[in-house]
């Protein structure tokens, strides 16, 4: 039976400092070093072995099935003390090798815990409907003169200039909303946003960004809607989600 | 007024898209003995990509 013992492995969720906060969890253990408590569970290295993972990574059904048992640890772990989120996949072989990574990385995980302390992670997504900007943005325009060819011209003219001013208004929308979002939050980071193939929707998505804010506190969700009250005529579309556990702000400070 | 709001924790509410952009993409990176690369992590966007593309491509090919 040493195969089968040495066939699991502990899959680290993340790391919290209040030991007897997360004590009661289900489905999970605890590893605790020094301050740090590591949140795992005993996985079987059938699932999780390097032989096996890429295959796994593209198996859309294992994949969603453990993202979504990752992200419910962190949230039941959230809810009841400050946690900070690990990557998806950090496995370690021995109970002893996760103490040791606390232990090596104790500042780092201590200093992020102080910083999202009593914060949760909103996330903010502007989408446009580009046909609506295009129309405000041929109604600003002067209406062309001249004869019939000089027309062709301008018109030509104005759909080169309409194309070129349309990607600078989604940058500055995006780059706008993102600004007063990050006014009313303690740490703000603006993703790449999703691709359109991806997303499934025609709208292309301008901002993707999360937003690091105090629990309780409305002053984001109360901007979005003002942000969003602002731009509904230019066919802005804005979509808040959360409370997340704070994956954007886990890492190194932005 | 378009706000879209969609909160947690129902998790079916939460779009696997999303959950590949924080669960995968974000979070403190450590060495585990078993661990998903930076390049391995662009791989999954890669894999959802073709997943998502390849299922587009059977339901045009159902629909003929």
């Amino acid at each position: 039976m040493i195969d089968a013992a040495a066939r699991t492995a502990w899959y680290v969720y993340g790391v919290a400092e209040d030991e007897a906060a997360i004590a009661r969890l289900d489905g999970v253990e605890l590893i605790r070093d020094g301050r740090l408590t590591a949140v795992v569970r005993e996985v079987s290295l059938d699932e999780y072995d390097e032989a096996v993972l890429p295959e796994r990574l593209n198996d859309r059904d294992w994949l969603e099935r453990n993202a979504r048992a990752h992200e419910d640890v962190l949230q039941s772990a959230a809810a009841v003390t400050t946690i900070v989120p690990l990557r998806f996949g950090a496995i370690y072989r021995s109970r002893e090798q996760v103490g040791q990574m606390l232990d090596e990385r104790s500042d780092e995980f201590l200093s992020t815990l102080e910083r999202v302390r009593g914060h949760v992670e909103l996330g903010v997504k502007v989408w446009a409907d580009v046909q609506m900007l295009e129309r405000a943005l041929a109604a600003a325009e002067e209406p062309s003169a001249g004869g019939a060819g000089a027309a062709y011209l301008q018109r030509r003219r104005q759909e080169q200039e309409r194309a070129r001013e349309l990607a600078v208004l989604c940058a500055q929308v995006a780059e706008d909303a993102h600004a007063r979002l990050s006014g009313v939050a303690s740490a703000a980071v603006a993703n790449r946003p999703q691709p359109r193939e991806l997303t499934g929707r025609s709208e292309p998505m301008l901002l993707n960004g999360a937003y690091l804010v105090r629990d309780g506190d409305d002053g984001l969700r109360r901007e979005v809607e003002r942000l969003a009250t602002e731009h509904a005529a230019r066919g802005l579309e804005y979509e808040l989600t959360g409370p997340w556990p704070p994956h954007n702000f886990a890492g190194e400070p932005q | 007024m378009s706000v879209v709001e969609r909160r947690q924790p129902l998790a079916e509410q939460v779009t696997l898209l999303d959950l590949v952009d924080r669960v995968l993409n974000k979070g403190v990176v450590v060495t585990g003995d078993i661990t998903l690369s930076v390049a391995d992590v662009d791989l999954v966007y890669v894999g959802l990509r073709l997943l998502l593309a390849s299922a587009a491509t059977l339901e045009r090919e159902a629909a003929r």
